[in-house]
């Protein structure tokens, strides 16, 4: 009997509309999982929660600012397909070990870049060619936890575990952008992919590795009422420059 | 064998008394979640400042390991006597010692009781991340 989880796609959001979103989900998510795919308009740069403004150049230049609940480098929210998941963290997917949860999903990602003929990997002990010390990007780090392609980080990721609760936050670049130079891309293999249906390809790999069946929901009123409530913290100086 | 000379929680904690004070730290458990056994991928501990009131099950601080930021949280109410400074520079500490060098803070209690039916003693805390190791 395949288990349950909540599909959420919502297309352009603005920047703090994304982030209150999956904050709503990561607090008030209740027991069933959500898988959440998203873009984002206008585009903007992410900021890690630790993350101190001032050492992030790229935040002078992007038109605007947010700044995450879950931890790394700075991501350009530009040519991407963002996902987000949220369960409790007693999920079997998420329970124990971060480092397993991460070999569970990039597994499954893996999986769905196949069909594009994309060689996904976990990144393991080697360095990548998108790797650069100077820079505060998250796609010019990795980890050995990272998936990459051809030698360059394609997947930025990270996660926020509290109360019992996980949100992990996943960012798959199709193309690089201006401020992240040198990353793996989709659009290299396949160049017209779009947003839905690399996320219907991911959707239906996930289903099939981990046995879910999705049930494609609405933003609900009590999520809208935190968004509305939130969207505008996650954009403010009083959180973006709080560090 | 962990400690049998303080309490645990579900949530990884421990607190033990220390004369009219009572330390807060996380186990090894906790710490081996982030990081599975890599002290360096501890990147950044944020912890509260001295004199700061917390409640019970208040999160006070927050720690990053390189793929997750997870909160901490404290089981007991009290004021912030102390933090472990030497942590945020050296958060290896975390791992190569949770239960005695890596303590985070020193609590002035509003209870000196760990009496608190929500805490554990060591067999039932690993009777509980027994069962909590992932079976796939």
């Amino acid at each position: 009997m395949p288990e349950t989880w909540r599909l959420l796609t919502t297309w352009d959001g603005e920047p703090g509309f994304n982030m209150a979103l999956d904050e709503a989900l990561f607090l008030h998510g209740g027991s069933h999982p959500t898988l959440r795919f998203y873009t984002w308009k206008p585009t903007a740069l992410s900021l890690g929660y630790f993350q101190k403004i001032a050492s992030v150049p790229q935040g002078q230049r992007a038109a605007l600012c947010v700044r995450r609940l879950t931890g790394g480098g700075a991501i350009y929210h530009s040519d991407e397909l963002t996902f987000s998941i949220s369960a409790p963290l007693e999920h079997p997917l998420y329970r124990g070990e971060v480092k397993g949860s991460y070999e569970r999903i990039h597994a499954a990602l893996a999986q769905a870049f196949a069909e594009f003929d994309v060689d996904a990997k976990m990144r393991g002990e080697s360095s990548l060619s998108s790797d650069s010390e100077d820079s505060v990007m998250c796609f010019h780090h990795s980890t050995p936890l990272d998936l990459v392609w051809g030698a360059r980080k394609g997947v930025g990721s990270a996660q926020r575990r509290s109360s019992g609760r996980v949100l992990h936050h996943g960012s798959i670049k199709f193309k690089a952008t201006p401020f992240e130079p040198g990353v793996a891309g989709l659009h290299e293999h396949v160049p017209e992919l779009a947003p839905a249906e690399l996320a219907l390809c991911i959707q239906r790999h996930f289903a099939e590795r981990f046995c879910l069946a999705f049930t494609p929901t609405e933003i609900q009123p009590g999520e809208a009422s935190h968004v509305r409530e939130r969207a505008p913290f996650f954009t403010s100086e009083e959180f973006v420059a709080s560090r | 064998m962990r400690p049998d000379d303080r309490k645990y929680t579900k949530t990884h904690e421990w607190v033990k008394l220390d004369g009219d004070s009572i330390l807060v730290g996380i186990t090894d458990f906790a710490v081996n979640e982030l990081c599975s056994g890599n002290e360096s991928d501890l990147v950044y501990c944020d912890l509260p400042d001295p004199g700061r009131e917390l409640e019970e099950g208040e999160t006070f601080g927050e720690i990053e390991s390189v793929k997750a930021v997870a909160d901490l949280n404290t089981p007991i109410a009290g004021k912030v006597l102390e933090v472990n400074i030497s942590i945020e520079e050296h958060l290896e500490i975390l791992s190569r010692d949770p239960f005695k060098d890596g303590w985070i803070v020193r609590l002035e209690p509003k209870s000196k009781s760990l009496d608190d039916p929500m805490l554990m003693d060591v067999a039932d805390y690993e009777k509980l991340i027994a069962a909590e190791e992932p079976s796939a």
